[in-house]
């Protein structure tokens, strides 16, 4: 570290220096990356140090210690360490385990190869060993194994394509390109002669920023700026090679920077839980004061202490004494075993989510993974799911699937076939070919003479011609690369209709129109911007005609077409209707330019170009003039495919009382058109639209439809609410906030277009403080991190290249439409579950060890105990262990596939009636009176110690044992009577737990003085197992318990019957499918219906030119811009009629 | 952080019902129309048992007499004023008599009830050693500290048996003599004092310490008998199989009671004449009045009893059996109420739909 300060302290005012092949002189931090918490030696500390900051754990340890103090504790020293070690221990495993598996993973990333120079040849080397300063050689395809400055390439002017998926979750390619003063330094000796350093800033975590020199020797310094850098994590796409030297490692690098520790979330319950917890505290605490004041009183009713009591040296009668006495007694109100058997159940639980075979994505062979298991329970209350859209409603994957042309459309096939919805929706991703553009029509039409021939011919032209798409020849296969995935589908399409692209030149394209080799000059490319929304390119055609093709927005393209134009009314309606499918239109249209027209515009152009000041503008215009009177060819239609069963699962989580807001990075356009083709949005919905530039407009804007909607606001309406980055920004301003949160929370589906990732991470944010309900955040690129970690619960979406979301979520998933049976299947079942778990085990603990307070009573407050010491600690870790995990594991309030086909029943565990405070007390009191029955009715039956059958008399430990018995049973057939689902695990629990305790009982009696514990107990089990007393009360006193419980709940069952008893009823019965009456029935349940599934019309007369009540655009397009290279000099540079520069590594020596 | 996450397919277990949780259930849904019968079965049930359990507690006889000798109250009272504010208090006896128009049905147990005594306190409860009373030697001289202040005498020597508890031994004692004809001679009723404590007790967990030379009072040597003894722990009884920690009387006052209120067996009546029962005729107890209950505001009473299946006259457990079974048919009504009115209410949705 002292080097690297000094280095700090030199002439740099920037953070680091690289010497250049001067290995020694760069010391920095490794390339081996650890994920894992704990190593051999500190995982002793570090554990305990963990556990006994959770607030239970370190009460127990706080009692323990009470325990050594002498004569304070009624139970011996060691009875609440033992159960405490078990419970340390247990979880302990747990924590190994799962730490073992990140060291194997991380063992695994360590020691993947790459190549470096080293002593002037390549050597194989593992990513650990790369040290700042190497030089690194990958290949395509190849994950980089640190950041790197890009030296040299084997592309055309030294560029190189990278996927940076993992980092940002953007799957277009990026480009970067190295210096040109590096950029011919290939071979080994160039580069082992290379001597120089690089200056550049300390770690960050900015992605898309970077700053640094490179001082060659002899030469003048050079700066080195983002698009020369190379981060760990990406993947070398489309580029032969190329060679970089490294600046960060290890934990220094981006990637590292930016994988911070997700928060740690805790669940809804997890907090309510804490609050009962403390609820318990505090009744311990009263209930200490009310025994030490009850000492009191029993004190000085008899003035001196009885006679037989016999005095003491110690000062008995302080009131902290006795304080600590009855802490110490009543202590195990707080269960002990709760934290470690949720633990557990929670464990299994996401075990059961890992195995699900109905979330196990065949295609790639994954599976759900559950990453925490802390939020189990979490999954069965979501109320608001913010997803993103690309790679996670959809496989960002385009087809062109329809066209119109000359006012036919084509490619309607399947949806005019059989169930178009079907066909449309339930693509999978990763089967392509029979779902692309198949209409043999299309064909027909242009081979038999078809009055639009000649149409189609230039139709698909265009679609060949007017692109920046990049073909790769590989044998006879032509694969393109283009940073658009719209024209990548456009030009496969027409490939496809044996129009195929073949060649790029620097200054032409070449294509076989139905075998006939075509070459067309490419004078001019008209670069696309979203502002324009449109692209056109000029050419001279093979006969020498010059010609403008364009292809764009409907809206722009419509404007500008000569009145000479066809179609345009047919095309029209078509357009329409591919926007109603949710599909990406572009219409297309040319023109004819005269040589005279084009050298005019030529001069203007030029002169454009070289302006310095609003180039962009400029351009725009001279752009712009000579776009006009366009010929109208048609239309494109293409599919954004979605995920499978996408709709479905929307309408079902839609009727299961989700809201879903769709935040994503991509375009208004786009985000509409996904809208459509998921059902988030339907035909007539209308949409409220912000896009302001000012504070002050969206403020206007917001407060106009909240104005407009007036008594409906705050209630929801079937209206989409639609969004802008920009405006989000003003919207989101402390001002605008509220209003802004009252309009969009009115809305049934709200759209966010063109997010930052801060900006979604944002909005997830605010509407979880603003509505307090369980957000939940899916998304699939590093751009949905911030909110995956935000919401409290994060969704990944897996199998993508891109890991980042994934490894910040707290699920993964591998199909959006999984989410349906995380949530309504395992999300409900597990909060019942969970939640009944815990109740029980407050339960228990109250039965049991209220009754110390009430042998208090008669023992004169002095903190006797009534039962077995060991018997008390061994309650929570054997007797009662087994119902609590029963519960945890196997508890089922109905079947899946009820689960599923009924997703109102979501509502249940939604709303989180059944586990609050109230429902704390309600159990508590219920236990109170079931641990008063189970006290008194024993202590009465054995009144006159006079029940044994040789008229021995009894004492206080035979009766405790009828009462631990009795509590046993008691507990064990409540646990049955919370159990909606019985298997064969819960039939061991329950009766087990019983029978273990009786043999239990029957051993620990006769183990004195053998063994030297429980003198007490000898001879309890022989005379108690045999008293007729013991049995008869075996039965009733269980049952008097009961018998409230059970009544009620029957009553509960006839008298108010919910859809959850309707169902259970319905599947106990065999029915499959419930009637349609017996729905009705209940109206609770019928009301919820309405209002999700079908929402009421909205009947709102705007007054503002913010809605769009019209028909939907169906405009999309997706191109890079504002690159490092324009989209002409990328068209320029390519000639892939030559081969790319040959490997400069063949003497690479591998280790 | 891993590339390597997707590769988790092959750690898959089977895919079992177990793993795709549908192990086959049972769903249990209770409603007034399935509980309606189990009430009113249970109920009936319980009624039946309630009555046997009532009549066989009432058939089981017991006789019970208070000789605290609060003043007025029979001739105790002359022990109790004597005892009154002396410690320890002077050796007095008293008697009770009483007579039976009848057989006191047998076999016949006497007990003595003490109230108002609480064995629960903790600190009485703990205050003795349980090793000393399983014959351990080194226990024998080093008492644990839970028995303090009773742990060693003034004189430094180990108390044996330490304790509160044994400190408090109940000292009184009583016989019983019948007088068979009016104005008769009385003659001694045999008590039987052995027998009255729990097996285990007796046989496990009380031991006598081995004795030095075949003596008992040897292997005490070195001990001191708890302050309010009067006699050392190896003279207890002069039989040898009732002395020291293992007699019966010391044995059956150790298990401590649950309750303030608390009775203790003193002997069986189960011999010559008298083992069918008691004849009628005139009895008399004498009692020998020492241990001090006016203290503690505590009563002591002398209770014969016979002993059933059920052990002694308890007629709590017939009642709340009758209870129960009463409430269970109670509940069953209110069922056959609900079940009814919704049923109806059902039927008419259905009607009207």
């Amino acid at each position: 570290m002292g080097w690297r300060q000094s280095l700090q302290g030199a002439d740099v005012p920037m953070g680091r220096t690289i010497y250049l092949n001067e290995p020694l002189r760069n010391a920095f931090c490794e390339n081996s990356i650890s994920t894992a918490k704990y190593s051999m030696w500190s995982f002793l500390p570090r554990y305990l140090y963990l556990q006994f900051s959770k607030t239970a754990n370190a009460f127990f340890l706080f009692i323990t210690i009470l325990q050594q103090i002498p004569d304070v504790s009624p139970t011996g020293k060691y009875t609440t360490l033992v159960p405490l070690l078990v419970i340390l221990v247990i979880s302990g495993i747990k924590e190994i385990v799962e730490d073992y598996k990140r060291h194997m993973a991380d063992k695994l990333v360590n020691s993947k190869n790459t190549i470096v120079l080293r002593q002037n040849a390549w050597q194989m080397i593992l990513w650990k060993e790369v040290n700042v300063g190497d030089i690194v050689k990958a290949t395509n395809g190849q994950f980089l194994p640190a950041d790197m400055v890009l030296i040299s390439s084997s592309e055309p002017q030294a560029t190189c394509f990278v996927a940076t998926s993992n980092l940002d979750g953007e799957t277009n390619l990026k480009i970067r390109q190295a210096l040109s003063e590096t950029a011919t330094m290939k071979t080994e000796k160039q580069l082992s002669n290379l001597s120089g350093k690089i200056k550049c800033e300390e770690p960050n975590f900015h992605f898309n920023s970077f700053a640094g020199t490179l001082y060659l020797n002899e030469k003048s310094p050079i700066s080195i700026g983002p698009d020369q850098v190379l981060l760990r994590g990406t993947q070398l796409k489309n580029t032969e090679w190329i060679l970089g030297i490294v600046v960060y490692t290890g934990f220094e690098t981006k990637f590292m920077q930016n994988a911070v520790k997700s928060p740690l979330k805790r669940s809804k319950v997890e907090k309510v839980t804490n609050m009962q917890i403390l609820v318990l505290f505090l009744l311990l605490l009263v209930m200490s004061l009310v025994s030490c004041v009850g000492a009191i009183y029993w004190k000085d009713r008899y003035r001196a202490e009885p006679w037989y009591i016999g005095k003491s040296d110690y000062d008995y009668h302080s009131f902290g004494f006795d304080l600590l006495v009855f802490i110490i007694l009543y202590h195990n109100l707080i269960p002990i075993s709760l934290l470690v058997t949720l633990e557990i159940v929670k464990y299994i639980q996401a075990l059961f989510i890992n195995w699900d075979e109905d979330m196990h994505f065949k295609g790639s062979n994954v599976y759900a993974m559950a990453r925490t298991s802390n939020l189990n329970e979490e999954l069965g209350q979501v109320e608001y799911l913010f997803s993103d859209k690309t790679g996670t409603l959809t496989c960002n994957v385009m087809t062109f699937k329809k066209c119109s042309i000359a006012g036919i459309t084509y490619g309607d096939l399947s949806s005019k076939s059989d169930d178009g919805a079907k066909g449309f929706s339930q693509s999978p991703c990763f089967i392509s070919d029979t779902y692309e553009f198949n209409d043999p029509a299309l064909l027909q039409n242009f081979e038999n003479d078809h009055p639009t021939k000649e149409y189609i011919k230039e139709f698909l032209t265009l679609l060949c011609v007017c692109h920046t798409v990049v073909p790769e020849r590989e044998g006879n296969n032509i694969s393109y690369q283009a940073s658009s995935p719209d024209e990548a589908a456009l030009v496969k399409g027409a490939k496809k209709l044996g129009f195929v692209f073949t060649t790029r030149m620097p200054n032409s394209v070449t294509i076989e129109a139905m075998g006939e080799e075509l070459t067309f000059e490419i004078l001019n490319v008209l670069e696309f911007s979203s502002n324009r929304k449109r692209m056109s390119i000029i050419v001279r055609t093979p006969e020498g005609r010059l010609r403008l093709y364009c292809k764009g927005a409907d809206s722009v393209i419509y404007e500008r077409l000569s009145e000479n134009s066809l179609f345009v009314e047919e095309t029209l309606v078509h357009l329409e209707n591919f926007a109603k499918e949710g599909l990406r239109t572009l219409c297309v249209a040319y023109i004819d330019l005269t040589e005279i027209e084009y050298e005019q515009w030529l001069v203007m152009y030029k002169k454009a170009i070289t302006v310095v000041k609003d180039r962009m503008k400029t351009l725009e215009d001279c752009y712009d003039s000579i776009e006009k009177k366009f010929l109208l060819l048609g239309a494109t239609a293409i599919e954004d495919r979605l995920q499978a069963r996408v709709p479905e699962t929307i309408t079902s989580l839609l009727k299961a009382n989700i809201k879903i807001w769709v935040l994503t990075g991509d375009k208004q356009e786009t985000a509409i058109n996904i809208a459509y083709s998921c059902k988030l949005l339907s035909g007539q919905m209308p949409r409220i639209q912000l896009n302001a530039n000012s504070l002050e407009a969206t403020q206007q804007v917001i407060s106009q439809n909240c104005q407009d909607l007036g008594a409906l606001l705050g209630k929801e309406n079937d209206l989409a609410l639609i969004i802008d980055g920009k405006t989000l920004k003003y919207a989101l301003h402390v001002e605008v906030r509220k209003c802004f949160l009252n309009l969009a929370l009115s809305c049934r589906t709200v759209l966010c277009c063109r997010l930052s990732p801060l900006q979604k991470a944002e909005i997830v944010d605010v509407v979880k403080k603003q509505v307090k309900a369980i957000t939940l955040a899916i998304g699939d690129g590093a751009n949905d991190v911030g909110m995956i970690q935000t919401a409290h619960v994060g969704v990944g979406i897996s199998g993508n290249e891109g890991m980042l979301a994934t490894n910040n979520s707290d699920y993964a998933i591998a199909q959006f439409s999984y989410l349906e049976k995380l949530l309504l299947v395992h999300g409900a079942w597990n909060y019942f579950r969970v939640t009944k778990c815990i109740l029980y085990c407050f339960y228990k603990n109250v039965v049991l060890y209220i009754i110390e307070l009430w042998f208090a009573i008669v023992n004169g407050f002095s903190g006797q105990i009534i039962f077995e010491r060991w018997c008390i600690s061994l309650y929570n870790v054997i007797f009662t262990s087994l119902p609590p995990f029963t519960l945890g594991i196997f508890e089922r309030c109905c079947s899946q596939e009820s689960l599923l086909r009924y997703p109102q029943l979501y509502r249940i565990s939604q709303t989180g009636d059944i586990f609050n405070i109230k429902v704390l007390w309600i159990q508590c009191i219920n236990a109170i009176v079931h641990s008063f029955i189970l006290f008194w009715l024993p202590a009465k039956m054995l009144e006159h110690d006079m029940v044994l059958q040789s008229g021995y008399t009894t004492d206080y430990l035979f009766l405790g044992n009828f009462i631990y018995t009795y509590v046993v049973v008691t507990v064990c057939l409540k646990a049955g009577l919370e159990t909606m689902s019985w298997n064969k695990f819960t039939h061991f629990a329950i009766w087990g737990s019983i029978m273990i305790w009786l043999g239990f009982f029957a051993v620990y009696s006769s183990l004195w003085p053998t063994v030297p514990v429980a003198p007490e107990m000898t001879g309890q089990g022989s005379m108690a197992l045999v008293c007729p007393h013991f049995w008869l009360g075996f039965f009733i006193v269980p049952i008097v318990c009961l018998i409230q419980n059970v009544a009620w709940k029957s009553i509960r069952n006839t008298c108010h019957r919910t859809l959850l008893e309707e169902v259970r009823e319905m599947e106990s019965s065999g029915v499959q499918v419930l009637r349609r009456d017996s729905v009705q029935r209940s109206k609770v349940e019928e009301v919820n219906l309405q209002r999700s599934a079908s929402p009421r019309p909205c009947h709102v007369i705007f007054r503002n030119n913010s809605v769009d009540l019209g028909a939907p655009h169906g405009y999309a397009f997706s191109q890079v811009e504002r690159a490092v290279i324009s989209q002409e000099e990328l068209v320029r540079s390519y000639d892939t009629t030559k081969n790319k520069p040959q490997k400069t590594f063949s003497s690479a020596t591998l280790e | 952080m891993t590339w390597s996450a997707t590769a988790r397919g092959a750690h898959q277990p089977d895919n079992t019902a177990f793993t795709q949780q549908r192990l086959p259930a049972w769903h249990p849904l209770l409603s007034a129309s399935i509980t309606l019968p189990l009430f009113f079965c249970a109920g009936l049930a319980f009624i039946g048992l309630g009555l046997g359990l009532y009549y066989s507690s009432n058939g089981i006889k017991e006789l019970a007499y208070d000789y605290t000798g609060d003043s007025g109250t029979g001739n105790c009272s002359v022990c109790a004023m004597a005892g009154q504010g002396r410690a320890p208090p002077p050796p007095c006896s008293c008697a009770w008599y009483f007579s039976l128009p009848e057989l006191f049905q047998g076999p016949v147990y006497l007990y003595y009830e003490l109230t108002n005594f609480y064995q629960n306190n903790r600190r009485y409860g703990v205050s003795r050693d349980d090793s000393q009373l399983s014959g351990l030697p080194s226990s024998l001289r080093h008492p644990v500290n839970e028995c303090a202040p009773y742990q060693y005498s003034a004189a430094g020597l180990p108390i044996a048996p330490c304790g509160a508890i044994a400190n408090s031994l109940f000292n009184d004692s009583f016989s019983l003599w019948h007088q068979r004809q009016p104005s008769g001679p009385y003659v001694e009723v045999p008590l039987d004092r052995t027998g009255i404590a729990w097996w285990t007790d007796y046989h496990v967990k009380f031991r006598n310490p081995p004795l030095v030379n075949g003596s008992l009072a040897l292997a005490f040597q070195g001990t001191a008998p708890p302050p309010n003894w009067h006699r050392p722990v190896y003279e207890l009884s002069p039989d040898p199989n009732n002395t020291g920690f293992i007699n019966q009387d010391f044995v059956v006052w150790m298990r401590t009671a649950a309750l303030p209120t608390f009775r203790k067996l003193y002997a069986r009546i189960r011999q010559g004449n008298y083992s069918a029962g008691l004849p009628r005729g005139a009895y008399r107890v004498n009692i020998t009045y020492n241990y001090p209950v006016r203290a503690f505001n505590g009563h002591k009473s002398l209770i014969f009893s016979s002993i059933s299946w059920m052990g002694g006259k308890n007629p709590f457990l017939g009642i709340a059996y009758l209870l129960v079974g009463s409430l269970c048919i109670l509940v069953g009504f209110v069922m056959l109420v609900v079940y009814i009115r919704y049923q109806d209410q059902n039927d008419d949705e259905e009607d009207d739909e």
